[in-house]
């Protein structure tokens, strides 16, 4: 099926970020455009997700771009895992823009917030759109470009070192993510993300190409994909940069940005590769069973050893963090490991229900981490607005002097760390549950050893900052409305979510079985009706 | 016969670019990753195939019909190579706020200075 409204979020942001960047001699109508930009993604996003329906029947819409056809030209996807993402993104993306426009000062909006932030989400919403891996490619660098701005915009010594450290590793990854793409195309002969996902699982009729390189091409890419979403060992750059980055940016960069790092694992080792049949490889210490799931067998304990490391290092390194924001980014490090985790757990199984329920843990849990995290960031945002500092020696006492600021930190706290109500309730329970029914000891482990960690920091963060006898500072802090407004927003959106927790659940599922359903992608995308074997016979002459 | 000569070549590059990448200097670390993305797209070029004609000579006005050099690549490459631009662009810039900032852009300085 195709359909004019996948490019719309797209535009919308695309149309902001320009109309942001003509009319900033005018302060206060850019901001209003910027806001309004926000308010229109969300309804663009709205739109693509009532059409997508990740609560009825799977759908998948393709867009070719000036009606060139899918191998050849360039398409966008939309499908119920595109659409999950873009949703939560959205609604993340406008609170940390109503934020930014109070907490940012009026000399830093007038230079280049808006339009930078509208760009950054022009890259987000395309690499969640993409449907050929070459463009995934140009998206990244659309959304790292801005966000490299973003990271240095104090550009105080701090912030340079950052960011210099943040923008060196990210063009090293891009040159990497370039050799991994030329590989790829040379062995396999197409880019397009369904082209590739049908030639990879039947090399044979497509001039009979070598599988193998293929898999170690995908690590490659793989490798770039887990720098981007912040995964151990290439986690190094994070604590620096968010917390060099303004609060409302930290909170995009943990709550969106990296979630198209995980987005990216889903899609393209999913879909695409998962499809690979690896018959006659063998490695040491792993069976390649049988054809379909081979190179995720591959993955599994990869993933699964990345995911564990992330947990314990995120969460060792921020019960020893002695300032707010510097805890968060270590804490963030910590959850992509729950993210990962379930993954890893549905890239080994060979039970497709239990694969099917570790993708939508896997999702459910980047939401939840979304929501939460960008909740901690813009309270961490508004203490220091308030407060002037971050450090927990300096401050104490703040739930006397700021009960509703204190109230929204201690919401999003709860739900990182899990407690019912809350969405994260059930984001833990989903990763322990596919721990538990793939039978993996390793996993429950890990999972409940950086379950206890969170609390222990986020306890610590709690008592050090937020209770006992206010300090000096914090007793001649004064809090913003709108800052605490957008907390307290954001806090009701999480406990809403754990409430109205079964459409979150079912559209979940919607997207984990699209990420997993590569027939019905290949068909839409490649032109619906021929279907995937018919198609091949013509497209195979062209490489 | 070229295509032994480049991989020769992609391979000093790439070499050359990680030396770079790893010393102290902020600015031979720029030229690094500059030197590491131009090889990268060197490489792209390559992954094409080298052996065939131009494709618009090789497909039309008397061409010899079979072997055309793959134009996608080519298409991609533009790409990146705008990109990298950009980028290189960005962090010369960085470069330069840096030195403002600090006094210094030796790396283990800024380091110590955390």
């Amino acid at each position: 099926m195709s359909g004019q409204f996948v490019i719309a979020p797209l535009l919308v942001a695309l149309v902001t970020a320009i109309a942001t960047l003509l009319t900033r001699r005018f302060n206060r109508v850019q901001t209003t455009l910027s806001l309004l930009g926000g308010v229109g993604y969300l309804g663009a996003v709205a739109w693509l997700v009532s059409k997508v329906d990740p609560l009825g029947a799977t759908n998948v819409f393709s867009y070719q771009l000036s009606g060139w056809q899918a191998p050849f030209g360039i398409t966008l996807v939309a499908d119920s895992l595109s659409a999950f993402m873009l949703a939560f993104s959205a609604v993340i993306a406008l609170a940390a823009l109503v934020f930014s426009s109070a907490y940012v000062d009026t000399f830093g909006q007038r230079v280049s917030y808006h339009p930078l932030y509208h760009f950054m989400m022009v890259g987000v919403t395309g690499s969640f759109l993409t449907g050929d891996i070459f463009n995934l490619f140009v998206w990244f660098e659309v959304m790292l470009m801005s966000s490299y701005v973003l990271v240095v915009f104090y550009s105080g010594p701090e912030h340079t070192r950052a960011a210099l450290q943040y923008v060196v590793l990210n063009l090293v990854g891009s040159a990497v993510m370039l050799l991994a793409i030329g590989g790829l195309y040379s062995t396999t002969g197409t880019l397009n993300m369904a082209d590739l996902s049908r030639r990879v699982a039947n090399p044979a009729a497509y001039g009979d190409f070598a599988v193998a390189p293929v898999l170690g091409l995908s690590a490659l890419l793989f490798a770039v994909f887990a720098l981007k979403a912040g995964l151990a060992p290439f986690q190094f750059w994070v604590p620096a940069a968010y917390r060099a980055a303004p609060a409302p940016v930290s909170a995009m960069l943990a709550g969106v940005v990296k979630k198209v790092g995980v987005y990216a694992i889903i899609r393209v080792y999913f879909t695409v590769f998962g499809a690979a049949a690896l018959g006659g490889l063998s490695f040491p210490g792993l069976s390649v069973p049988d054809g379909g799931s081979a190179l995720l067998a591959f993955y599994g304990p990869i993933l699964f050893v990345m995911a564990a490391a992330s947990i314990i290092v995120g969460g060792l390194g921020a019960v020893g963090r002695d300032d707010i924001d510097g805890l968060l980014a270590y804490s963030s490090i910590g959850q992509v490991g729950f993210i990962v985790l379930p993954l890893a757990i549905a890239a080994t199984t060979t039970d497709e229900s239990i694969r099917v329920l570790g993708v939508s843990a896997a999702l459910v849990y980047a939401l939840n981490h979304g929501f939460a995290k960008g909740l901690l960031f813009m309270a961490s945002g508004a203490v220091y607005d308030a407060v002037g500092t971050e450090e927990f020696p300096d401050l104490g006492g703040l739930s006397e002097t700021a009960p509703w600021l204190s109230g929204g930190f201690f919401v999003g706290a709860l739900a990182l760390i899990g407690i019912p109500p809350l969405s994260g309730f059930f984001g833990k329970l989903l990763v322990f549950d596919a721990a538990g029914q793939a039978s993996s000891t390793a996993g429950l482990a890990v999972a409940l050893f950086g379950a206890i960690l969170t609390i222990a920091y986020f306890s610590r963060a709690w008592n050090r900052g937020f209770w006992g006898e206010p300090s000096l500072l914090v007793q001649h802090g004064e809090t913003r409305f709108t800052l605490v407004a957008v907390v307290v927003a954001m806090a009701l959106a999480i406990a809403l979510l754990g409430v109205g927790f079964d459409v979150v659940m079912r559209a979940a599922e919607a997207g984990a079985e699209a990420a997993l359903d590569r027939q019905e992608y290949v068909e839409t995308v490649l032109g619906g009706g021929s279907g995937a074997e018919a198609a091949g016979g013509g497209g195979g002459g062209h490489s | 016969m070229t295509q032994f000569v480049l991989a020769g070549v992609l391979g000093v590059l790439f070499a050359l670019g990680t030396f770079l990448v790893l010393r102290r200097d902020v600015v031979r670390v720029v030229w690094g990753v500059t030197i590491i993305s131009q090889s990268a797209n060197v490489y792209l070029v390559t992954m094409g195939g080298l052996s065939g004609s131009v494709p618009i000579l090789g497909g039309h006005g008397g061409g010899h019909g079979a072997g055309v050099t793959d134009p996608l690549v080519q298409a991609l490459v533009l790409t990146a190579i705008v990109i990298g631009f950009g980028t290189t662009a960005f962090a010369l810039v960085l470069t330069y706020r840096v030195y403002e900032e600090h006094g210094t852009i030796d790396l283990l300085e800024l380091g110590d200075k955390a």
